[in-house]
């Protein structure tokens, strides 16, 4: 029997805190580019949000994921079927601690079928083979950056297969494209590079992100990515700097464009007059 | 009645390839006249800070510009996890094997045995097992793993402990 793994999420692993340069964090990183804005009220302000039904999908997949991943690191039972009793109860208790408010019974049969029906398509067809031993499941790292004079590096990996082969889990509703998906995801995977060469003292091996497409037939996609550069390492340091001053300078202005149709702070965007914000 | 005064100077210093050094002195001495303790106190700090920087400036080995940023990756295990050579811990030079993860994460996972009236024998054997080494030998990585699978053993344990008292 699958023991459902506890609650991961990056804010009760890596610790809340008011003080938005404790650390650095890949997702921090990532939402300071997206908009400054929005970063101000996740991180700064930190405006509480409702839990959209995508959100609870990629919540669910991802903890049955790490179910299945646990499971075969601790050599216990990752059958489908195991899996479908995990995601049975993995899919309940999110939903419960995160109070869904669904609008109908039928929306979230739904949402749940669509959860499942991708699930049950990685399983069946993923790329890992279910006899293999993962090195690191779901792991809390750090890195220490102050001779670069920037606060400490914090994620958690979610996969790391023999030799050194980092893999991330994406829900998607489209078909990644490569070159996007490798532009895209290169902060992410800079920080998770750095990460696991202070923990192992050994260069990862390479990348692979495995999408799980949520379209009508559910596919899997997966993006393998070369290790990281030392260009690319200090392109992130550079990265890293500009966030920190950004933030020091309570430098938090919009950015608006396509992903303000699915931020969660528009209407409190619409509201901002310009004016310094109050912490 | 005796006055102790009790000094302590640290500095820690940045450098290059993400590192960073640091030392401390401490001294302790007992004051002859109560009526000078400002006196002292700096005549204390003076002393200190001399032999802190004196020391300091030894930065011993620095790590290069490309230091564990290996691109081509040739120094790479290869296989399984079962198949890989585990780094040999360090020695602190008494014969003991110094751990290889952080001292954070060592004090944890003590902190967890004792704590949970854990076996340490047992965590051994979870450690061999996951991972192909002993406690000692487990890097950053392999060790926050651990701390992982501990703290799931103890959360089960605390909900069976519960469970039985109802």
């Amino acid at each position: 029997m699958i023991s459902p793994p506890v609650s991961k999420t990056s804010s009760n692993v890596l610790g809340r805190t008011n003080d938005p340069l404790e650390y650095i964090s890949a997702s921090r990183l990532k939402c300071f580019q997206t908009c400054r804005l929005q970063y101000f009220f996740r991180y700064v302000a930190r405006i509480p949000t409702k839990t959209s039904p995508a959100l609870l999908v990629g919540q669910v997949v991802h903890a049955v994921l790490q179910a299945w991943n646990l499971a075969r690191w601790r050599g216990e039972d990752a059958s489908v079927e195991a899996m479908a009793n995990a995601f049975a109860f993995l899919w309940e208790s999110k939903a419960e601690e995160q109070k869904m408010q669904w609008k109908t019974p039928e929306e979230e049969a739904t949402e749940k079928a669509k959860a499942w029906r991708i699930l049950e398509h990685y399983l069946q067809n993923s790329p890992i083979p279910l006899e293999e031993k993962p090195e690191a499941v779901e792991v809390v790292v750090e890195r220490d950056l102050l001779a670069h004079g920037l606060p400490p590096l914090k994620g958690v990996i979610d996969l790391v297969r023999g030799g050194g082969r980092i893999v991330d889990f994406k829900t998607t509703a489209r078909t990644p494209d490569e070159s996007q998906a490798r532009h895209l995801n290169g902060v992410q995977l800079g920080c998770y590079a750095l990460l696991y060469r202070e923990a192992t003292g050994q260069p990862e091996l390479g990348f692979e992100l495995h999408h799980l497409v949520k379209t009508k037939m559910p596919k899997v996609v997966v993006t393998t990515l070369a290790p990281m550069k030392l260009q690319q390492i200090q392109q992130l340091l550079r990265v890293m700097e500009s966030y920190v001053a950004g933030v020091e300078a309570e430098d938090f202005v919009p950015s608006p464009g396509m992903q303000c149709s699915f931020c969660d702070y528009f209407t409190d965007c619409q509201r901002w007059q310009g004016s310094p914000l109050p912490r | 009645m005796a006055i102790k005064l009790i000094g302590n100077y640290a500095k820690r210093l940045g450098l290059p390839g993400y590192s960073s050094h640091q030392f401390s002195v401490s001294v302790e001495t007992e004051l002859t006249d109560a009526g000078d303790i400002q006196g002292e106190a700096s005549r204390i700090y003076d002393l200190l800070q001399d032999a802190v920087d004196g020391e300091i400036q030894q930065t011993g080995f620095v790590p290069g510009e490309t230091y564990g940023l290996s691109e081509n990756g040739s120094n790479h295990r290869n296989g399984g996890v079962s198949s890989e050579t585990p780094k040999p811990a360090h020695s602190n030079g008494n014969g003991k094997t110094r751990w290889s993860c952080s001292d954070k994460q060592k004090e944890f996972i003590g902190k967890l045995i004792a704590e949970n009236d854990l076996d340490p024998d047992s965590v051994e054997e979870i450690a061999l097992d996951r991972f192909g080494v002993g406690l000692r030998q487990l890097n950053k990585l392999q060790a926050s793993g651990l701390i992982s699978e501990l703290l799931d053993l103890c959360g089960k344990q605390q909900r069976s402990q519960k469970g039985g008292k109802r």
